[in-house]
């Protein structure tokens, strides 16, 4: 596909999440789903600061726990943490490179490891603010041009966007709510995947596969629901155990 | 980044040992926070609160309110597990807590802000600073209250060592281990975490470590009897 007719799904996705209701994490989701076909690049991933200024993983465009860990092990080092303090973003890093290795010591053998072979980091912004970054992946040596990393921007703004649009049960009409609603509802489904797992007997990346397939045909918010499961207020039973997608 | 006054404040939780004996801790917490009371007040299993901190009668009297009546900002932060921010109690919407509204009249309290004490769906309290006239709280004293509110959930989950054991609660894995064993164990979300930590603490080996091993199945944790909360044993892998 063109991707000229790309953008316009994606222009077309993200206008009709945000004004019904949707769900954060699985919009998130899907936009890092988004930006490695539009960007070209291997993996995606949304990080948002938390009350001590440490990333946090929101969604990734593969919910794979391995690509969740890497981004996480970016809270202390790495591109994502530099480009949240600085706000400037930081792109076609070579994670070859022996001086990139050497100034982060333990997420580039991470992430060489998981295949990666370049790696670049947006800034999530909001009025002058940074609130978190976008994480991108290369598994091939492939550059972003500054078209991409323009459009990397436009995304990583709509990614601030969706937080401040999504709608807690807590009602809440302030930002800093907002952002720490988003964090608890990602905590909250790790903990759901958890209990899914060891329910069904399966991996947790399959329990959440499940469970997201079952939420996404039954119309219910992934947050919503994994509150339920974790009160006890819903019977998992319901859940057919394989993810039909 | 907290302030000087705050760090300090969380240097003294860090001293204090128990909740009993923190109340000079809640008086220096609400003066840091500019705000004129300060409660903070347990979950203890469906609906209802315990009161462990309270610096200011009419504070406490608008929390026992808010708990009895089911209704408010703390139990909608408990809820959500976000923060509800009110500066100006006059000017809540209508019908959002009607029966509160009606009540809280009579009490000193102009303006609240409600801190959930969570991680995720583990849902330990609340903490809430209320002041006796209308406005909104710094965007610092807000940053101070959260700092405030997560240390406070890490003494009310038994851990006295919350600060070091920040960076696995990043991880995606610690969470997940947390709703493993509570099944496995047949135990809320708080109990399982706690015998996370308690395994790790026992074994010596970091809470993450011991996460991923138990997520891959190559660890099973043990209710030992009675549930004391004695070092647990493993049992042989698979």
């Amino acid at each position: 596909m063109a991707r000229e007719q790309q953008l316009t799904q994606v222009f077309v996705e993200v206008a009709d999440s945000l004004i019904d209701d949707f769900d954060l994490i699985d919009f998130l989701q899907r936009l890092s789903e988004r930006c490695v076909e539009l960007l070209d690049v291997a993996a995606c991933g949304v990080l948002l600061a938390d009350e001590h200024d440490v990333l946090q993983v929101l969604a990734a465009s593969d919910e794979d726990t391995r690509l969740l860990e890497l981004f996480a092990l970016q809270n202390n080092q790495g591109p994502c943490v530099e480009c949240y303090r600085s706000g400037q973003p930081r792109t076609n890093i070579n994670l070859t490179d022996p001086g990139v290795a050497e100034a982060w010591p333990q997420f580039t053998p991470e992430a060489r490891q998981s295949g990666f072979v370049s790696t670049n980091a947006i800034p999530m912004r909001l009025r002058g603010k940074v609130i978190g970054a976008l994480g991108l992946f290369q598994t091939i040596d492939r550059d972003l041009s500054e078209a991409d990393t323009a459009l990397a921007q436009a995304l990583a703004d709509v990614a601030t966007i969706a937080i401040l649009q999504q709608r807690t049960l807590a009602h809440s009409e302030t930002e800093r709510s907002q952002l720490q609603y988003a964090l608890t509802s990602r905590i909250v489904l790790e903990q759901v995947k958890g209990i899914l797992a060891e329910r069904w007997h399966v991996t947790t990346d399959e329990a959440f596969a499940a469970f997201r397939a079952y939420a996404r045909a039954h119309h219910h918010q992934l947050s919503v629901l994994a509150r339920r499961i974790a009160d006890g207020e819903f019977d998992t039973a319901q859940i057919p155990r394989t993810a039909h997608h | 980044m907290i302030s000087d006054s705050m760090a300090e404040v969380l240097r003294l939780l860090q001293l204090d040992d128990g909740f009993d004996a923190a109340a000079e801790v809640a008086v220096r917490a609400a003066e840091t926070l500019g705000v004129d009371g300060l409660t903070v007040s347990l979950a203890t299993g469906g609906e209802q609160a315990e009161l462990v901190w309270c610096t200011d009668e009419a504070a406490g009297q608008f929390e026992d309110l808010q708990f009895t009546l089911g209704e408010g900002p703390g139990p909608d932060a408990v809820r959500a597990g976000a923060m509800v921010l009110v500066p100006d109690l006059a000017q809540v919407r209508a019908g959002r807590w009607p029966a509160l509204t009606t009540e809280s009249g009579a009490l000193a309290v102009c303006a609240v802000f409600c801190f959930p004490m969570a991680i995720g769906a583990i849902r330990v309290g609340v903490l809430t600073v209320v002041r006796r006239t209308v406005g909104p709280l710094t965007d610092a004293q807000i940053g101070d209250a959260q700092v405030l509110a997560h240390a406070l959930t890490g003494r009310a989950l038994g851990a006295t060592v919350l600060d070091q054991d920040k960076a696995p609660l990043l991880h995606a894995v610690v969470h997940q281990a947390t709703g493993m064993v509570s099944v496995q164990l047949d135990l809320p979300l708080p109990q399982a975490l706690l015998r996370l930590r308690a395994h790790a603490y026992s074994s010596g080996r970091p809470l993450l470590d011991i996460s991923r091993d138990v997520v891959a199945r190559r660890l099973r944790l043990d209710l030992n009897g009675n549930g004391d909360g004695n070092p647990l044993p493993v049992s042989d892998k698979d």
